[in-house]
């Protein structure tokens, strides 16, 4: 134990140089920024950024770069709340909750939980790292397949969880989610899929689109067409720091948030996306009253950003110690480390200590910059609800637009924006909530991928599944849910059947 | 008439645009075409080729990331674009020669581009879980035999070098392992380390540093010569099957209606990159060594490759029928 400290002694003597601690910062501002601009995500904004690191050192590049990454995640959170575009699938859930909450001229409050949320589950997230790295790596060694399969299937199942009108509907929804991931290659052949023989499918539907037109550009078309637009803009802005009493109902969501987002952040493959929406579901189990959901509960807003922040932290994890991306932004960092002369691998602790200790130093450094920056920045944020509609509205859709263009440089992936927005306006007026039909779409070709490949390798025996300790887990975790929440739909016609 | 002298004059004068471009080529910024995210192996492969590039010919490079397909969407935007010498492409083997013979692609491989040098070559590597008791290439073939479909190995994806190599080592070999396909070559090689499968043909950049921690056990190499990043692994032609040749490259191919002096102009800057100490250097940390080829060497090369996979798939498809 007392080598860690050592080791994080150290580490905190590279980060805190003054050289990198400006690009540590430099990181931080650039990810509030792009975090803050729907559709452009780290992925766009780290490629575009390689180039200009080749100047610097590799430790001052990857803290940059890191700094870029989890900045986002608190940047992400502000347009989700402020006006339902959720810019990343981590922060599709806050937007349920937080959007309510600054319709009810409650912005200042769902931003500032957001913002300290994310910083405690990011330092506690960094501690983790630090002390049980290595060995949470390991532990993720015995994920495979079938236990991915799982922990998809308890996904989708809390994904009804997150639905707050009709079950039926969020069913509905997530079918409609799943279809839509369908579309692409299929993995195992190599043929096409509902493409329609267009190239621009093939690697399936562009998830920012579809968040882009779902949320976005249906919500602007919804807000348009009422004559009471947006009610927000006539209420008042209200005070930056949340009241005592407010904090006090979320400190035990933020802390079960990070504790979620710890751990599904170490495991490859949208960890932090079920994270997030795992947080959220559990926020609305534990709640004593849950009809708060959905209309501007501060829980709602507290665990998932908690969650992602904390994966966000540990999704460095499998990097870091085994040289394993977990995700796109994960592989672009593999891609800078071995630009700067550096192949990340197993020996990347005990071969580049500077590298690996100077990075988790400067991941405390970073969030607290991150909520020094974040916290004041709150009032201008939500100034920005005054602007006249008329004018807001055009921002957006312009934004949007162009955050959708950048992730592929594709004008295609723009007209399916279009083609989104019409389907989430029509969603809309059919009171289907998109939130779970993401879910569906996010989760459906990973379980897709497990499932095959787990009886590929199984040979076709069914019972692995049910063999592995995990997976078993797993699955019972989400029979109960199941009937949990089976349960109070069963007993509510039971009551019905006695009063007959 | 008026007409047609109007076509040939603006025919003549496009001409004397083209010639006139392909002196004073390069007066614009360039764009490089990679069909890959940006991050991985090709990428890094296109920015160290354009950091040079731009030192060469004065003009700056852009990187310019169209994934997609496997490289297809972006080979395909390469094909359709005008020959000009401003688009140019940092290909693969996958979307070149593998892709156009395993599924539909609209472009032809030989026909729709103008191949200028393959620049960087990187072998796959043999690697299999260490807790086989395999040790050689010899066990391989003598465990795939006695248990036919119970190896399984870990690929990119379907029709992807990873599986296809595998697919001609088998048909090689007499073999039979189970497919079990991954989104990219990085978790099929993780696959291998936690045991998930037992083996894969991998990229060297992915192999190495699992090599080194000896998270996995490599057993050889792909390509026909030994590789310099591993001299101590034989390769897969002189241990069990002679011939074998596996080899994944990255080169620049321009549009098929580039002029021909501006292909001679850049193939003479790829030739000194590829002597260049710097360049080395650079590749070497990704794990590829720098190669220069003629245009024509390589548009042969090309057309050898997908004759391969061709008749690959004629044999395959035969046997199941």
């Amino acid at each position: 134990m007392t080598d860690v400290f050592a080791a994080l002694g150290h580490g905190f003597a590279v980060a805190a140089t003054p050289i990198n601690l400006f690009f540590c910062l430099a990181g931080a501002i650039c990810g509030t920024l792009i975090g803050v601009l729907p559709g452009l995500g780290p992925v766009a904004t780290i490629s575009l950024l390689l180039p200009a690191t080749y100047a610097l050192s590799p430790v001052s590049a990857i803290i940059m770069l890191a700094g870029i990454y989890y900045g986002a995640q608190y940047g992400g959170s502000t347009t989700a709340i402020l006006v339902n575009i959720p810019g990343e699938s981590t922060s599709v859930v806050t937007a349920i909750d937080g959007y309510k909450m600054a319709q009810q001229g409650r912005a200042s409050e769902a931003l500032a939980i957001a913002a300290i949320g994310s910083f405690i589950a990011g330092c506690i997230g960094t501690v983790v790292i630090a002390l049980l790295g290595p060995p949470l790596a390991l532990m993720t060694q015995q994920f495979a397949s079938p236990d991915y399969f799982s922990l998809m299937v308890l996904g989708l199942v809390s994904a009804v969880v997150l639905a707050n009108g009709s079950a039926f509907r969020a069913i509905a929804m997530i079918f409609l989610g799943l279809l839509l991931g369908m579309v692409g290659m299929d993995l195992n052949t190599g043929e096409a899929r509902m493409t329609f023989g267009l190239v621009e499918l093939s690697d399936g539907i562009n998830f920012v689109a579809l968040v882009m037109g779902l949320f976005g550009v249906a919500e602007v078309i919804s807000n348009l067409e009422g004559a009471s637009v947006r009610i927000v803009n006539k209420m008042r802005i209200g005070t930056i720091w949340p009241s005592f009493k407010a904090l006090r109902g979320a400190w035990g969501a933020v802390l079960r948030g990070t504790a979620l987002g710890t751990l599904f952040g170490i495991l490859p493959g949208g960890g932090a996306t079920i994270a997030s929406f795992s947080a959220y579901a559990l926020e609305k189990r534990v709640a004593r009253d849950r009809s708060r959901f959905g209309n501007g509960a501060i829980e709602g807003v507290a665990g998932p950003e908690s969650a992602n922040n904390a994966a966000a932290q540990t999704s460095f994890v499998p990097l870091l110690t085994m040289g394993i991306p977990t995700s796109a932004t994960m592989a672009l960092m593999v891609g800078a480390l071995t630009l700067h002369g550096i192949a990340p691998g197993p020996m990347i602790i005990s071969r580049q200590p500077d590298l690996f200790w100077g990075l988790i130093a400067s991941m405390f450094l970073g969030n607290a910059m991150l909520v020094i920056i974040n916290l004041p920045m709150i009032g201008i944020w939500v100034r920005l609800l005054a602007v006249p509609y008329r004018l807001l509205y055009l921002v957006i859709v312009v934004i949007c637009a162009i955050g959708v263009y950048s992730v592929n440089n594709s004008s295609f992936d723009v007209y399916m924006t279009v083609g989104f927005s019409l389907l989430g306006y029509v969603l809309r007026k059919l009171d289907a909530e998109p939130a779970p039909l993401l879910m569906g779409f996010v989760l459906g070709p990973m379980v897709e991928e497990n499932f095959r490949r787990s009886l590929i390798t199984s040979h076709g025996d069914p019972m692995i599944f049910l063999q592995r300790p995990i997976s078993l887990a797993l699955l019972l975790v989400s029979a109960a849910l199941l009937i949990s929440i089976m349960m109070p739909a069963v007993r509510q016609r039971r009551v019905e059947v006695f009063q007959e | 008439m008026m007409r047609i002298a109007a076509a040939i004059l603006s025919a003549g004068m496009a001409l004397g645009a083209t010639t006139a471009s392909a002196q004073e080529w390069p007066s614009k910024t360039i764009k490089l075409v990679v069909p890959y995210a940006p991050g991985g192996y090709t990428d890094s492969v296109a920015r160290i080729a354009a950091r040079y590039l731009e030192k060469e010919l004065g003009q700056t490079v852009i990187v310019d990331n169209r994934a997609g397909g496997g490289g297809i969407v972006g080979s395909d935007i390469v094909a359709k674009s005008p020959g000009d010498g401003y688009t140019l492409c940092i290909c693969s083997v996958g979307a070149i020669s593998v892709a156009p013979v395993a599924q539909t692609t609209s472009y032809d491989p030989v026909k729709s581009f103008k191949p200028v040098s393959i620049v960087s070559t990187i072998p796959q590597t043999v690697i299999v879980n260490p807790s086989l008791p395999i040790n050689t290439m010899q066990d391989l073939v003598t465990y795939a035999k006695a248990n036919p479909g119970k190896l399984s190995y870990g690929s990119s994806g379907a029709g992807g070098l990873m599986h296809y190599s595998v697919q001609l080592f088998d048909a090689r070999n007499g073999t039979k392992m189970t497919h079990v396909p991954f989104k990219g070559g990085s978790p099929a090689t993780a696959a291998v380390v936690s045991g998930e499968v037992n083996l894969s043909f991998t990229n060297m950049t992915d192999a190495l540093p699992q090599m080194e921690a000896n998270k996995v056990r490599a057993l050889a190499v792909t390509s026909a010569k030994r590789n310099e990043f591993a001299p101590q692994l034989p390769t897969v032609s002189e241990t069990v099957t002679p011939g074998y040749s596996v080899e994944s490259w990255n080169g620049v191919m321009a549009p098929a209606s580039t002029p021909d002096p501006i292909i001679a102009k850049l193939s003479d800057v790829l030739k000194k990159m590829a002597a260049d100490p710097e360049m080395k250097k650079s590749m070497a940390v990704v794990g590829a060594s720098t190669v220069f080829t003629t245009p024509e060497e390589y548009k042969a090369q090309i057309a050898a490759e997908v004759e391969q996979w061709r008749a690959l798939l004629k044999e395959i498809a035969e046997k199941k029928n």
